[in-house]
Parts: C-alpha cells; structure tokens; sequence
C-alpha cells in the first residue's frame, strides 16, 4: 500500500529516509507524525531506526542499501557508523566507503539482486557494491542523466524511471533489471523519482503532493496492492531464475 | 539572510547572494541573460504598458555603472538584462508558487498545497511574474488577494486563521484579529505577496497596480453578484516578516545604538503599509484599510522612483 506523507512541510521524503526490505532509516529532526506513519506500516515488520549521516538529515540520498547492507558515505561519522550496526539486525553488513562521489543515494540505485550505478564511480566502489550488498552492478544512465539513483525508484518487483526515459532505454533496463519499468512522476510532476518517495517490495511512502493518477502507476508498478511482507518471492527467486541473459 | 530592505540607496546591481535553492536557480537564470558590461552611469529605464488581455508588461533594461573593466571579460559584476512578465495564475505554477510561500506561516506544518491550489484557481484576481520568453518558467514573484469569507471553508484556511491568532502576543489585538476572521471575514482580503530576494524594486509598482487594478475589475466583471462583493474588501490583511530590533521599545532614542532602525522590513513595501495606520502589528500581521490603497500605490511608486 502506499502513503502519502510529509517532512516539515516538505514533499521529498525520499531524501528524509531510506526503506528496503529488513530495516528503514529515517532522519532525526522531524515531527512525531512523520516518524509514527513508518511505524504505523512498518514497526512489526522491520527496525525503523532513527539517524543523520555526516550530521545531515538527507540521509536518502546518501546512502544506499538493500536486505543485504548499507553504504553510507566517508562523512558519516564513526558514532552514527556504530549507531547503524547496533541498532540494524546482523545480517544487515554497513560498510562506510571511501569515494569521490559521496552522495551514494544519488549514484547508486539498486534492490536486492541488481544494482545501477553512476558511470564515473571508482572501480572500488563498484566491487564494494558488488560484495556489501550483493547484487550485480551495472554502469548506466537514465533519460540521460548519469544520477540514477535519483531518477530511479527500484525494488524487487519493478521500478519507476524518469518520466523522459525513451522506450528503448526503457526495454533495455527492463532486460538488465529483469523488472518491469514504468515511466512515471512523483509529486504532482516531480521527475526526482528517489528524491519524491520510497519504496520496498510491499510498501511505498509518497509526498503528499502525489496525485492519484501517480499514486495508482506507483502502486500497479510496483504491485504493492496484494503485496505481504514476505521473503518468499525473494528466496525462490534464486531457483526460478537461472541466470541473467 | 542578511537584512536587505533599508530604504535608501540599494544598489541596482542584481546581485543574488541567495541561500536557498530556488533562488540559486532564479539567479542561474538572471545570470544566464548576461551580455555585455558597458561603461556607462546608472541608467534606470521602465516600461509598463497594458497589453490588450489585460497582462501588464514591464520591460527592465539596466545598464550598471563599471568602474573598472577586465580585459579578461569575465567577472562577477556585469550587465544583466531581464525583460519580466505578468501572467495570470495557471496550474502549472503550482511549484513555483509553493517555494516562494514555504515560508508562510513560519515553520508550521500547514496545508500549503491546499492553499497555493486556492491561489491557482483564482485567475481574475491574481498576479505572477516571470521572465518573458523563459522555457522553465521559472517564477519571480506571485501576488494576489483571497477574499477570507469566501475561503473561509477550506482547511488551510481554516489552519492560517488558527496560527495567525495563536501567535499574537497583544491580548488586546487578538480579539480584534478574531473579528476580522469571523464577522468581518467577507470584507476582508488577505494579501499575499512574495517574491525573490533581491528583485528588482523597479517592479513593485507595477506588480501591485496590477493587482489592486484587477481587484477594481473584478468587482465590475465577475459574473455573479456573490463574487463581485466578494472582491469589495474594506480591510487587507498581510501577514509578512520583519526584522526587530532586540532593544526596539518603538521610538529612536538619541543613544549610542540609535543608527539601528528599531525595525527593518523585508519587503519596502511593508513600512509603507505600516504607516498608513490602522494596523496590527505581530511578527507582521497588518489589516489596511482598503481606502487607504491609492496612498499606498503613490507613495511606492515615489519610493521606488527616488532610488538612485
């Protein structure tokens, strides 16, 4: 199902929080409702763990991370790099990594088996990303823009590109993240898809400036209507799916 | 923010030092109409002429006055030269509209999008002003005025009239404020106005002749009786910002720090306004006398004109 909510006043809260599948990181800083509508969706589920990065609250945008782990960037600082460890379950490895590009929200878009990255991140991080989260990496861009972790909203069952994405690219995508792709915008016509929601295999938060029309393409996309918390799509997916063509 | 309204000699130099991010796009705007740095003093040229639809345009050509010039070419002082429109209000201002208003009503969690919807819809009475020919459209300024009865309904009204008297720290004037909300709601007009730090001041006159201009027309044209009296405002409301001084006690003493204005308005306008009497002052709420309106427009285009 997917909410509608706001930061202070501020439709982006997929730069106020991250969500994936076993833990969701939200900013400290805000009001009490903004913390309760996670809670609400998510406290039995999984931890939903209070932080800032580097002192920050764009806390989406600086990390990236999947059921596996978390990269947050070389500014966290090493109490908030024990704080994430604590407070998220074990299996979850949080890796802080050294590189240029610090805004890793903004590079890197994946979910838990296939990962997008920005084409100028080193070598290094792309092994990192490869072994922390688990995933297949690969350089690409979307619409143009080389920021896919910005204009890309992705999970396990499909994804949501910028709005100018040609259906050739969109086909291409498709067939490197073996998910269906839509097209689409979020917040009343906000082509920041990463930046404007956040999203995991049953759940979506939206601005609250999300029309109904964008509300309903977010919810058929990422089937989110008859989704339950559950780790068995994930789990059987290993023996479905031999291999990537 | 630094405190950029003192009356006197402001310079003309567009100069956007702006902290936030719409207003570095506006200034990436401006900047991008760059082309040419002449050697000439300060030439100060305006046109406003109604265009048949009833849009008012107003033509700002500057040319600054350069005391040095680099053989380089480049330097961060220069000719910027921007031709400003006003349109009326179209859905599509949505975005521009919320940046400028975020900070309405301070940091309060409020229906802003209800609110800036309210303005949108409003298209008689109303005014935006951009840049002429811009593709992304980027928005400079939005002024209009809703009339409080005829909104009273919607719910961010309804939360702007709870804040607005929450925050009053005069006992006695909140009563005041209370009928102005409630008994007196259909003659009064909020008006909103809000616009990038640093636009050029030259625009002020026309922007607000063109809204009280729209507000005499629509209280011939409107099509029903009902909303022609609605546009019939005896009181304005303004709920706008000023800077205080920590020690103002509301007169200029003859001491040491007597050079500080004990108030200093972000927008000139607003001490125009507040000295046209028979207003409410908190943080700033004004209500104006609407008759007092053609004193004001005067008193702004002199303002405006007797910068140098």
């Amino acid at each position: 199902m997917a909410t509608r909510l706001q930061f202070e006043n501020n439709c982006e809260v997929g730069v106020f929080s991250k969500l994936t599948n076993a833990y969701c990181l939200v900013a400290i800083g805000g009001s009490e409702s903004f913390y309760s509508i996670f809670e609400t969706e998510l406290a039995d589920v999984i931890p939903v763990v209070k932080t800032s990065i580097g002192g920050t609250r764009i806390i989406g945008r600086l990390c990236a991370g999947n059921k596996n782990g978390l990269l947050v960037p070389h500014t966290t600082t090493d109490q908030e790099l024990q704080h994430l460890r604590n407070s998220l379950p074990d299996s979850v490895v949080v890796q802080r990594i050294e590189e240029r590009l610090s805004a890793l929200g903004n590079c890197i878009a994946c979910n838990d088996h296939v990962a997008l990255a920005h084409t100028d991140l080193d070598r290094e991080t792309e092994e990192l990303i490869a072994d922390v989260l688990g995933v297949e990496v690969f350089r690409q861009t979307i619409a143009g823009n080389i920021l896919v972790g910005s204009y890309c909203a992705l999970t396990n069952r499909g994804g949501l590109v910028h709005p100018h994405t040609s259906i050739e690219d969109l086909d291409e995508l498709s067939t490197l993240l073996q998910v269906p792709l839509v097209a689409g915008t979020v917040n009343r016509g906000s082509e920041v898809i990463a930046a404007g929601m956040t999203v995991n295999d049953w759940t979506a938060f939206c601005g609250s400036d999300t029309t109904a029309t964008e509300l309903s393409v977010i919810e058929s996309v990422f089937k989110l209507r008859e989704a339950q918390p559950s780790a068995i799509v994930d789990k059987m997916r290993k023996s479905l799916i031999d291999s990537y063509v | 923010m630094a405190p950029t309204a003192k009356r006197p000699r402001r310079k003309l130099v567009a100069r956007p030092v702006t902290f936030s991010p719409f207003a570095r796009s506006a200034a990436h705007i401006a900047s991008a109409y760059m082309i040419k740095r002449q050697m000439i003093e300060n030439k100060l040229h305006e046109f406003c002429q109604l265009t048949p639809n009833g849009e008012c345009k107003c033509n700002d050509k500057r040319n600054i006055d350069e005391t040095e010039s680099d053989s380089d070419g480049e330097s961060s002082e220069g000719v910027v030269q921007a031709d400003f429109a006003f349109f009326d209000p179209k859905p599509d201002d949505f975005h521009g509209v919320k940046t400028l208003l975020q900070t309405f009503l301070d940091n309060k969690e409020w229906n802003l999008s209800g609110f800036v919807d309210l303005i949108l819809e409003q298209t008689t009475v109303g005014t935006v002003a951009k840049l002429e020919d811009d593709d992304d459209d980027g928005l400079f300024s939005v002024v209009t005025a809703l009339n409080l009865g005829r909104y009273k309904d919607h719910k961010c009204m309804k939360e702007l009239e709870d804040y607005v008297l929450s925050v009053c720290h005069e006992s006695n004037l909140v009563d005041q404020l209370r009928v102005l909300f409630s008994k007196k709601a259909r003659d009064v007009g909020l008006l909103v106005s809000q616009r990038v730090v640093n636009l050029p001041a030259q625009l002020l006159p026309p922007l607000y002749d063109a809204l009280f201009d729209e507000v005499s027309w629509a209280v011939e044209d409107e099509p029903t009786e009902q909303l022609r009296n609605s546009f019939r405002f005896k009181t304005y409301l303004i709920v706008t910002k000023i800077y205080m001084h920590k020690k103002a006690n509301g007169k200029l003493g003859e001491k040491a720090d007597s050079e500080e204005e004990p108030v200093i308005y972000v927008k000139a306008e607003d001490e125009l306004f507040h000295e046209l009497k028979n207003y409410v002052s908190m943080g700033l709420v004004m209500a104006v006398e609407a008759d007092k309106i053609p004193t004001f427009r005067k008193q702004l285009r002199s303002l405006i004109d007797d910068e140098p």
